[in-house]
This record gives structure tokens, C-alpha cells and sequence, in this order.
């Protein structure tokens, strides 16, 4: 019995031994020091940042940390300005949410000179598009006809054919309701969801990327979702292929801000802010090509055929608003 | 001297009670209350705006539904395969299998078992392929009951064949030779024995049914439940924690019911004086049927986890199949993984220690002390109550109640989160198991002289070391596998591997979110050979410890 109870106590003390190897190699980093970045950004903003950062000779001093967009967007409410990150990208309407509710952020204090008028509190890294992707096989195999505008997803030859995103769950599904509401004002726009709703069935995703992950894996032939996204499959030789909508390719901005931490505020935040908004844009623009900026050019070949602005600010109430055409659909769509 | 014993088992009550005060109740208050508090005080406003919502209640409907059908087919799944292993002749090795294959889903992180359904049974799905034609409509009430029985089969079985391996065999022989028809020998000393672990497992799979988030975000389709409703009030694009809150607390009223049929349940509780290792009667008929019907199980559920090792290994699945270590290597290039996975491993061992203390804490309390009914309760109400809350829910209390404090950020929050999270099921088994030894071993012992603890650790330890164990590599599979609450108190120096998938998921490399699962497969499986290991060791002192144990009961 004492040799089981002696290998019961080993496991013990291994594990508190991990945990003190753990803890101590935690601490002889320096950790405190470096600034630590949350984003929301995919892998290649991310890149970009870094390497605008590395090569300003920050290299080192970060530590960057990426989230979706629903749980750093839950960290931010929750914590305010307990929050770990010193500095933090994310799409601006939650940043406008946070810093309503928390008053977490300072205000930058450097110039960007952006082509729009930005809080002062945040400028953006990206502006990211919303496009209709296909499945190309798919497409053949159901000899389906190539859809040229938003409207055409209600065309019955796509039902169980297609899938978006749910506006309550993923601001990626803003995009498709901004260019609906454009193009056909809050009732037509109520009409034409209600029809795609119909086709999608099943398919209504609550995550942004999920749609695309349905048109890789050959469940549904078409689409909506990040236009980059489906840029980078149709380039790495997937069957993919993407359509920019004549409703418009409308487009979201995530942003750079600086948590306001007081006295305890780490003075190379901001200047990190400044160096990926100056140096980091000329990466960020070859996959969200997107001009943003005072002397920027919209000469990628990326570019998108409709891109297009929303005639209203881009706040949480009219997110909200947007919502309930969504929902009204939804229940159009069961009728 | 029954004075001093009180208090030792009282000691460890009020520890454990007070853990869960600190860690689970106050986060839930605090939940609670900010579902009444808006901008202008208190008001019961966010009750009415979810109640009203479009398809609240149908989808709490529906998860209600679809719960309980899941927990009733995946119990009477894990019966058969229990029952395979304790009442059958099956050949040993067979027996062996099936006990670990029958768990192996829970190796695996949930965010595979959506893809894993549509990736097999899809359109372009591996076994759709293999069919030439898709079997079922994988979306809505088809896909969640099968990703759900997949998901909760092995907690089911692990309670079933635990409770069984302490139920004495015997008792079925003399039933027989007492003239019982082989029905009435079954309800009696084998149904009836173990209807509180029944009734044990089907909460326990309703709970996990009905609070999981990420099957439904699969397969769910057009069938809402209320999981999703939770998942868009809280972290949609306009999150609102008031309304979540509110949608957390609705979705604890199933469990107010279930506290009370578990207390009346009870009372079936029996226990045995030892547990005899008896032949196990020849029935060819029944070792057959039940052999087959366990094959027939595990082959479905092993079946729709194969896509996962032909997914990260080829190109790009369903279009481009030619094999390839790209996204492998493209993993391990990585060079924050050897962080996380030291992270992961710190966090899942801790979690295993602290966790099989507590646990075993609580139940020597409820199984096998003098202590009022009402103060057990207590501890059987907290470990229903930590199976009734979603993981994001207990990570976003967490992050309102700790943020600005110490424990922001550290291991140690997510240690304790995991013990939490996952108390029930391994409270109930070492429950069980304590329960089911027999009740005079610390009299006993305490009339030769030895002390109260002197008895726990000498005789009641050692005779429960099997399930201890087997509590231990359950806390440690699932703090590997687990992520709802984890992503949201990992901080940037304290990530795991699974937060590590949940960004690749973001960035849409689905393959390389099935190579770190294989990577958890591949620790979990060598950390289970090694907790079994030690069980096997264990198991030739195991006759030296009985003996003094017995001789002084005799005495």
C-alpha cells in the first residue's frame, strides 16, 4: 500500500514541480515589460503588424495575442480596463461599444490622416469587404447559373444551395444586410433576406467564417463571407471563386486603440500604435486593398468592382436596427 | 473520539463548501444580479425582452427535446457496452477495448465533432463517399442527437462501468439459485442497484446536452435551441451581458427538477460488504448479442472520427486528397506551441491533483460520514449546479469578478475553473464508489484504535484507488480538451493548446486545427497508458491492502 500511496504522491509533486518550472519560466522573461496586443485580426493583418513592428526595432518588446471577434469583444466589455492588453485591434464598433460602456481607451496622439472621420480614440488597420463565393465544382455539378448580384441568391434553383451568416451572432453578416439596405431600402432589404433565408435553410451560420468552411467542404455551392478570405482559397487552388456583388461590396474597418490604463500605461503602446498604422499599411493593403488613408491608391489587383460606403455612420444602434430586419425576415422566411 | 471524527469530516466540508462559495457561487451571483441591473437600477426588463424574443422558447423547447432524447439513448448505449464489460464473458482483451474506446471521444476537443459529422456524413463526406449516397440529413435534430451521443457516451459509460465494478456480482448468483426468473434476477441485482447511476447519467448527459454550444454551431441547422440564444445575447455582435445573464439563468430551472429526483433516487442506493470476483456465468446467447451490439457502437462512433486522420494529412479535403505533411509541419514550426503545450500540461496535471482532492474531499463528506442530510445536500446541489452552467457563462462570471485582482491571468484561475467546470461527474463516481464499500470499515477501525484519518487513508484510499485514478485522467482529458471558459481567463502568457485552436479555427486553417487535436489525442492517450499503468501496478499490492483491511472488521 505505501508503494501506491508513494506513486500517488509522485504524480502530486510532479505536477507541483511543472507548475513551479512553469511559473518561474513565465517570470524570467521580463514579461511585464512588453506590451501586450489582443487582436481580432486574421493571420495575415497579423503578420503585417509584425512585421512592422520588427522592423522598428520593437522586436521583442510585444507580445501579440489573437482572439475571434465575439470573445475579445466579451473580454473588452467584461474587464474594461483590467485588461491585460495594453493596446488592442479590433472592429471599431465594438471598440465604440467598449469605450462607451468602460471609457477604456486614450486618445491617440499622433496624426493619421484618414480619408474618413474616425473617434479620437481609434484610426483603422483595415477596412475588410464582404463578397458571394462559389463553389466551382459544386456549381458544375448542379449546373447551377452564376449568381451576379445578392438578389439572385433567392433564386429557388439555389435552395439548400447556399449559406450566410446570422447578423445576431457575427458582424460579417453587416456587410450582406448594408448592401441589401442600400440597394433596396429596409423593406425591400427585409424581401430579399427573407428569400435568401429561404435557400440557406440549415445553412445560417452564427460564425463568420463558417460559410466558407461550408463551401470548402462541398455542402453548399455558394456563400457570403470576407472577401479576402475567399481571394486567398481561389489563390491557393482551391475550387473556389468569389463575385462581387452589383448591391455593393460594403466593407467594415477593424482599429487600432490604446487602453488607458492610468499611471500604469506603457508609454511604447502608443508609439506600437503609430509604427503599424505608418509602416504596417503598405502589407495590409495587399490582402485588404482597401484605401484608407491621405496618399493611399486603390491600384491592388485585389480590388473589389462595387466597393462601396454605407450612407450612415456604422454605429451599434444601427446594428441594432439592422438586426430586426433580420429577424423579421427570418420569420417571413418560415411563412 | 466520534466527536474528533465530526470534526475532521467537517474540516474537509467546510473547504470544500468554501471553495465553491468563492469560485462558483459569487461568480453565478454576480451573473444573477447583472440580470436585473440596467441602466436605470434594478428591473426585471431583460426577463421580459428574452422571453419575448423571436423562437426563445420554442428553442428552449427544443433543447429540452433533444436533450433528454440524447440522454436516453446515449445511457442505454453505454449500458450495453458496461454491461459487455462487467456481466458478460466477453474475452478479455475485447473487454479492454471496448472500455477504451468507448471513452475515446472524450480525447478529443469538441470542436472536431461538428466538422467530424460533416466531414463523414456530408455531402462530400467520407462515409457518404463510401455509401454513394448521404444516409441522413446531417442538419438539425439528426446531427445535434448524434453529436451529442458522441459527446456524452463516454461520461456515461465511465459513470455506468464504475458503479458496476463496485456492485458484488454475487448477489446475482444467489438471486439465480433462489429461483428468480433471469428477468427479476436482472431488475433486482443488477437494474436496480444501479438506478441511481442511471438516473446519475442521464442528468449528467442532459446537462452537457443541453448547455454545449459548439454541436448545435455545427449540425444545429433550423433547430434552435437554447445554447445558441445564450451564445448570440452574450458574445453576438451586440453582446448584452444582462440578457445572457438572464438566458444562464433560465437555463438553470431543469436543474431545480432534476435536484429532486436525484434526492429520491437516493435512497436505491446500496452497498456491499465486499465486492466478490466471481465466474461470470456461461451464456453464449447473451455474450453474442451483447459482443455484437457493443461492436456495432463503437463501430459507429469510431467510424465518424476516421475523417479526422485523413484531413490534416492530405491536401485540402473533400477536392484536393493527395497526402501531404504541409499543415503538420506548418503546426510544429510554430514557436509559441512549445508555450502553450507546456501551459496545457501544467494546467491539465494541476487540474487532475487539485481536482481528485476535492472531489474525493466532497464525497467522503456525502458517502461516508454521520453528517446531517440537509449539510450533504449542500455538495449534491453545488456538483449539479456546476454540470447546469455553460462554459462561457462561468468564463465571462470569471472574468467580472476577478479581472483587477491577482488571480487575473494565471494558471491558477484556470486550474480552479476546470475543477469547478468539471466536479459533477467525478464527484459522482468517487461517490459512488465510496458509497458502495462497506459503511463500518472507519467504526471498525476506530474501535482497533486507529485514528479517523489514520482509517481514510490505510483502508478506504487504497480500496478506491481504482476510481481515484480514473477521476484523476478525467480531470486531465478535460482540461486538455476543454475551451468555452478557458478563452476567456487565458491571458497572452498563459494560453493552452485548445485556445490555440480556437484561433485557427478564426483564421479558417481547419487542417491545422485537426492536427493539434490529433497532437491532444496523442497526450491524452499517453497520458491515460500511463495513469492505467499505475492502476496495474496497484492492482498486485491490491490483495495486501484488502487483507488487514478485512481482519480488522472480523476483529
Amino acid at each position: 500500500m505505501k508503494k501506491n500511496l508513494k506513486k500517488y504522491t509522485c504524480l502530486l509533486t510532479a505536477a507541483a514541480m511543472l507548475t513551479g518550472a512553469a511559473l518561474t519560466g513565465c517570470g524570467s522573461g521580463g514579461g511585464s515589460e512588453e506590451v501586450v496586443i489582443y487582436t481580432n485580426a486574421d493571420d495575415e493583418a497579423m503578420e503585417a503588424m509584425k512585421h512592422a513592428l520588427d522592423a522598428n526595432g520593437y522586436e521583442g518588446q510585444y507580445l501579440m495575442q489573437s482572439f475571434g471577434t465575439s470573445e475579445l469583444g466579451g473580454k473588452l466589455l467584461a474587464e474594461g480596463t483590467n485588461i491585460e492588453a495594453d493596446l488592442v485591434t479590433m472592429s471599431s464598433f465594438y471598440l465604440d461599444s467598449a469605450q462607451e460602456q468602460n471609457s477604456m481607451f486614450q486618445d491617440l496622439t499622433f496624426d493619421a490622416p484618414a480619408m474618413e472621420e474616425y473617434p479620437s480614440f481609434y484610426t483603422p488597420i483595415t477596412a475588410q469587404e464582404g463578397a458571394i463565393f462559389v463553389n466551382t465544382e459544386m456549381m458544375a455539378e448542379h449546373q447551377l447559373p452564376m449568381p451576379t448580384c445578392l438578389k439572385d441568391l433567392t433564386n429557388p434553383v439555389y435552395e439548400g444551395l447556399v449559406s450566410v451568416t446570422d447578423i445576431q451572432s457575427s458582424s460579417t453578416a453587416w456587410l450582406l444586410m448594408q448592401a441589401l439596405v442600400s440597394a433596396y431600402g429596409e423593406d425591400g432589404a427585409e424581401e430579399v433576406l427573407a428569400g435568401i433565408y429561404k435557400n440557406a435553410g440549415p445553412h445560417i451560420e452564427s460564425s463568420g467564417s463558417a460559410p466558407l468552411k461550408k463551401v470548402r467542404a462541398g455542402e453548399v455551392a455558394i456563400g457570403f463571407g470576407l472577401r479576402h478570405q475567399a481571394v486567398a482559397d481561389k489563390a491557393d487552388g482551391l475550387p473556389i471563386d468569389y463575385i462581387d456583388p452589383m448591391e455593393g461590396n460594403f466593407s467594415l474597418t477593424e482599429s487600432v486603440a490604446v487602453v488607458d490604463k492610468g499611471d500604469k500605461s506603457n508609454p511604447l503602446a502608443m508609439e506600437m500604435a503609430e509604427c503599424i498604422i505608418k509602416n504596417g499599411r503598405e502589407e495590409l493593403q495587399q490582402t485588404y486593398p482597401l484605401a484608407i488613408y491621405e496618399g493611399e491608391t486603390n491600384d491592388s489587383e485585389n480590388l473589389s468592382a462595387y466597393p462601396m460606403i454605407f450612407s450612415e455612420p456604422l454605429t451599434v444602434e444601427l446594428l441594432e436596427a439592422h438586426q430586426q430586419i433580420s429577424e423579421n425576415a427570418r420569420v417571413l422566411a418560415e411563412e | 473520539m466520534s466527536r474528533k471524527k465530526e470534526l475532521e469530516i467537517k474540516g474537509i466540508f467546510v473547504l470544500v463548501v468554501l471553495v465553491f462559495l468563492i469560485f462558483l457561487l459569487v461568480p453565478l451571483a454576480r451573473l444573477f444580479l447583472k440580470s436585473f441591473v440596467g441602466d436605470a437600477g434594478l428591473t426585471p426588463d431583460f426577463y421580459g425582452e428574452v422571453l419575448t424574443g423571436r423562437g426563445f422558447l420554442r428553442a428552449f423547447g427544443n433543447s429540452l427535446v433533444i436533450s433528454s432524447v440524447s440522454a436516453v439513448v446515449t445511457t442505454l448505449l453505454a449500458f450495453i457496452l458496461a454491461y459487455g464489460v462487467h456481466y458478460c464473458n466477453l474475452p478479455g482483451r475485447y473487454k479492454g477495448f471496448i472500455s477504451r474506446a468507448a471513452v475515446a471521444p472524450m480525447l478529443l476537443p469538441t470542436i472536431t465533432y461538428g466538422f467530424a459529422i460533416i466531414y463523414s456524413f456530408g455531402k462530400q463526406g467520407l462515409i457518404t463517399r463510401l455509401f454513394g449516397t448521404q444516409l441522413f440529413d446531417i442538419y438539425g435534430f439528426n446531427g445535434l442527437l448524434l453529436g451529442y451521443v458522441i459527446y456524452t457516451l463516454p461520461v456515461s459509460f465511465l459513470l455506468l462501468s464504475n458503479t458496476m465494478s463496485y456492485i458484488d456480482k454475487k448477489f446475482s448468483v444467489v438471486s439465480r439459485i433462489m429461483g428468480d426468473s433471469p428477468f427479476a434476477t436482472f431488475v433486482g441485482t443488477v437494474l436496480r442497484p444501479l438506478l441511481g447511476t442511471l438516473a446519475a447519467s442521464f442528468v449528467q448527459c442532459f446537462f452537457l446536452c443541453f448547455t454545449d454550444y459548439g454541436i448545435p454551431a455545427s449540425v444545429g441547422g433550423e433547430y434552435e435551441v437554447a445554447a445558441t440564444v445564450l451564445y448570440n445575447e452574450m458574445l453576438g455582435s451586440v453582446p448584452n451581458f444582462s440578457r445572457g445573464a438572464c438566458v444562464a439563468m433560465l437555463m438553470l430551472i431543469p436543474s431545480v427538477v432534476t435536484i429532486a429526483l436525484l434526492h429520491y433516487l437516493e435512497k436505491y442506493n446500496i452497498r456491499y460488504n465486499k465486492i466478490s470476483q466471481i465466474e461470470i456465468r456461461r451464456g453464449r446467447i447473451r455474450d453474442t448479442v451483447f459482443g455484437v451490439l457493443s461492436a456495432v457502437i463503437l463501430a459507429c462512433i469510431l467510424s465518424v472520427f476516421a475523417v479526422i486522420f485523413v484531413v490534416p494529412f492530405v491536401d485540402e479535403w473533400p477536392y484536393r486528397i493527395q497526402f501531404t505533411l504541409e499543415h503538420v509541419l506548418g503546426v510544429f514550426a510554430d514557436n509559441s506551441l512549445v508555450t502553450v503545450c507546456r501551459n496545457s500540461l501544467v494546467v491539465a496535471l494541476l487540474t487532475a491533483a487539485l481536482g481528485s482532492l476535492t472531489t474525493y474531499g466532497a464525497a467522503l463528506t456525502t458517502a461516508r460520514s454521520h453528517l446531517p442530510g440537509g449539510v450533504k445536500q449542500v455538495i449534491e446541489n453545488i456538483s449539479l449546479i456546476t454540470n447546469t452552467i455553460p462554459g462561457m457563462v462561468i468564463g465571462i462570471a470569471y472574468l467580472l469578478i476577478f479581472s483587477g485582482t491577482p488571480l487575473q491571468n494565471t494558471l491558477f484561475l484556470l486550474v480552479i475553473c476546470n475543477v469547478i467546470h468539471f466536479f459533477s461527474t467525478p464527484y459522482l463516481m468517487m461517490k459512488s464508489s465510496l458509497t458502495k464499500m462497506n459503511a463500518s470499515w472507519e467504526t471498525t477501525a476506530m474501535l482497533m484504535g486507529d485514528t479517523w484519518l489514520k482509517t481514510i487513508v490505510r483502508v478506504v484510499t487504497p480500496n478506491a484507488m481504482g476510481t481515484i485514478l480514473e477521476v484523476f485522467s478525467y480531470y486531465f482529458v478535460n482540461a486538455m480538451v476543454t475551451v468555452s471558459a478557458v478563452i476567456f481567463i487565458a491571458g497572452a502568457r498563459t494560453m493552452v493548446i485548445t485556445t490555440k485552436i480556437k484561433e485557427l479555427q478564426y483564421y479558417t486553417k481547419f487542417n491545422e486545427v485537426f492536427v493539434l487535436s490529433l497532437l491532444i489525442l496523442a497526450v491524452n492517450l499517453a497520458a491515460r497508458g500511463v495513469f492505467r499503468g499505475i492502476a496495474a501496478g496497484r492492482q498486485g499490492a491490491k490483495r495486501m491492502v484488502r487483507r488487514p483491511a478485512f481482519r480488522k472488521q472480523k476483529a
